[in-house]
């Protein structure tokens, strides 16, 4: 990420409406040619930032930086930026070529030169054939599509995409999902995608930028903000956690070692700077790191991670299946397993495991943080 | 409803329509066929002569024209003047919306003829506009602002505006505000953004507000009838003094009719104008 002048910087934005700050000093910076997501609950601010950045918001505070270029205070049609809603918002008066037209004539682009463009973006998104048609003659899908032909066809420095599958229907938003990430490999346009949808982030995103209350959370990669969270927000917003509070036992270079309340059980983890003995932590791990062992399996219950479990919850959800279990101490766990394996009935004897590297350890102390979402 | 089930919904409706509508236009047709005579009455037998008179003698062709010309022109005023406030309304995020829409609606609630005596008040040789004019030296002697086509169109305005503005709030605020952010960041200046996206989908409340403010001028009779006095007849006026002055039901008749000919005419190529413009939105 370093290297390249950014495309977009965005520096301390801040924006309130009346008593609410929804974005309060934000920074952040996108690489050339880079996917980036805005990641966040409904209310997180994603949308404002998304929407100052577009100039449809003025900021009370802070830069938005396009190529070098502060554009803070530029007209929202001077921005050449691409932009797409929610909602489609195409013109509905308008034909689809008309619609993805409507760009390259505010431009000036003459006839000549705007036919072969407008119909080769329409190739590039598969509506040839519809061009003249009008948007409520197409299926939600195609709308989308046509937005983005729309947005994209000016070549805008940078495209913004404000929750664009969110109104569609599963199936059509993991194609849409595929659709759009080959898009911006073909074009190298750097996108900025707002939404709340984690799995959508993890798997369009070159980074994911998380965001609670107007703020940042954690910047980084999605196996970074995925397996490393940063805050117990991350953690219980991507993915499903288990959250055990406990105190820091023993802190050495190679391990850490958590006691968790209620004694009897400490776990280890892999080295995390900074903890000190004694100081209060929540070790946070997902669902997925926890595996079965078969019980009376020679090594019992003894080693590091290694617990005793008794099934009390399980349900089959197709690519995994749901267990909760609980340990001899009574604090239970949930785990999910692959959908092939053989499930365990409820009541079943079981061993739980997951490796140190698979604990986070986050600190702070006082309730757990919620229990996973 | 799809299949049809829901008509009965409109019997109520429909039913009222026949018997306060279509029954007496009904009953208007071949009264309006048959001959005056002065100091007998409605006698018997079969002539066309109303018709004929109303589409040839120049003096009503002047009363046809005066009406048409009126309702056109306070709908444009209507138009022109109450788009920039049902706009203002539709958008603005203040509190106080819903109190400046009830200060829009508030001449409806008085009293129509109450109305137009203060038009006459103000509109007079000696009344208020006058008074103001001269004393700010734009004009030399009185201007003549009553029983002639200023004082209907600038009163009519007044009375039909909030009519257009009701209409125009509805559909400016049904046009999304994404479509129009959408042209403002694909490069379209406000100016282009209003011209390109908000007027032309904003077109289906332009044309029932003026459908509305259209046949209420031409049909309207009580103000006509104050400002105009006696002799600048309307349609409506003339109609009016026809059936209760000078009791010639037949030509009265033949007269309500065309003017009911015009209303259905407008609104039926206002309609194929809907379609076709509404085709695309």
């Amino acid at each position: 990420m370093s290297g390249a002048a950014p495309a977009l910087s965005v520096r301390r934005l801040r924006k309130a409406f009346g008593a609410v700050v929804a974005v309060d000093g934000v920074s952040l910076d996108a690489a050339p040619g880079e996917f980036l997501s805005l990641l966040g609950p409904s209310g997180c601010g994603k949308s404002t930032l998304l929407r100052m950045v577009a100039g449809l918001v003025e900021p009370d505070g802070g830069q938005v930086v396009l190529a070098g270029e502060d554009i803070t205070r530029v007209a929202v049609h001077r921005r050449n930026l691409g932009l797409v809603f929610q909602s489609y918002a195409l013109f509905p008066h308008m034909t689809v070529q008309e619609n993805v037209a409507f760009g390259l004539r505010r431009r000036g682009v003459g006839e000549p030169e705007l036919r072969p463009r407008v119909e080769r973006m329409l190739e590039l998104v598969r509506l040839g054939p519809l061009g003249a048609r009008y948007p409520r003659e197409l299926s939600g899908g195609q709308q989308q599509r046509v937005a983005l032909a729309r947005a994209l066809v000016t070549e805008p420095r940078v495209l913004l995409l404000d929750e664009p599958l969110s109104n569609l229907d599963a199936l059509l938003r993991d194609e849409m999902r595929v659709e759009l990430k080959r898009l911006q490999e073909r074009l190298g346009t750097t996108m900025i995608f707002v939404t709340h949808d984690q799995a959508e982030a993890l798997i369009l995103s070159d980074r994911v930028v998380v965001m609670e209350h107007g703020r940042v959370e954690q910047i980084g990669r999605p196996e970074e903000v995925y397996r490393r969270p940063a805050t117990a927000f991350v953690a219980r917003f991507l993915g499903r956690a288990n959250f055990l509070a406990g105190t820091v036992a023993e802190s050495a270079a190679g391990r850490t070692v958590v006691a968790l309340e209620g004694g009897a059980l400490s776990i280890v983890a892999g080295p995390r700077s900074g903890l000190v003995a004694g100081q209060p932590v929540h070790a946070v791990i997902r669902q997925e790191s926890i595996r079965f062992e078969p019980a009376g399996d020679g090594a019992g219950a003894a080693g590091a991670n290694r617990f005793a479990a008794t099934v009390v919850f399980h349900a089959f959800a197709g690519q995994a299946h749901h267990y909760v279990v609980q340990l001899a101490s009574g604090r239970e766990l949930e785990v999910s397993a692959p959908g092939a394996t053989v499930p365990l009935a409820r009541g079943a004897r079981a061993l739980v495991a997951w490796r140190p590297e698979d604990v986070t350890l986050l600190p702070g102390g006082g309730p757990e943080p919620g229990g996973p979402r | 409803m799809r299949h049809g089930s829901g008509w009965w919904l409109l019997v109520p409706a429909l039913l009222l329509l026949l018997v306060v509508f279509v029954v007496p236009v009904a009953m208007m047709v071949p009264m309006s066929f048959r001959p005056y005579v002065p100091l007998v009455g409605i006698t018997d037998g079969f002539t066309a002569r109303y018709y004929t008179r109303l589409l040839t003698d120049s003096y009503y062709l002047e009363i046809i024209g005066r009406t048409l010309a009126l309702g056109f022109t306070v709908t444009l005023a209507t138009l022109v003047i109450g788009y920039p406030v049902a706009f203002f309304l539709a958008r603005t995020p203040s509190r106080w919306r819903s109190w400046l829409t009830i200060l829009v609606v508030f001449p409806l609630m008085l009293n129509l003829v109450v109305r137009t005596f203060g038009w006459i008040a103000l509109l007079a040789q000696n009344g208020l506009v006058n008074q103001a004019l001269r004393a700010l030296g734009l004009v030399d002697s009185p201007v003549k602002l009553l029983f002639n086509f200023a004082g209907l169109l600038i009163a009519m305005t007044h009375i039909f505006l909030p009519f257009m503005v009701l209409v125009l709030i509805g559909a400016i605020q049904n046009i999304p505000r994404d479509v129009e952010d959408a042209a403002r960041v694909l490069g379209a200046s406000w100016a282009s953004t209003f011209c390109r996206v908000t007027l032309p989908l904003s077109a289906p409340g332009i044309l029932s507000g003026s459908i509305l403010v259209f046949v209420l001028t031409i049909s309207a009779l009580v103000t006509p009838r104050l400002l105009g006095g006696p002799t600048y007849q309307v349609m409506a006026t003339l109609i009016y003094d026809e059936f209760l002055q000078r009791l010639n039901w037949p030509a009265g008749s033949a007269q309500a009719l065309l003017l009911t000919l015009m209303v259905l005419a407008l609104v039926y190529l206002s309609g194929r104008l809907a379609r076709r413009t509404g085709a695309r939105a």
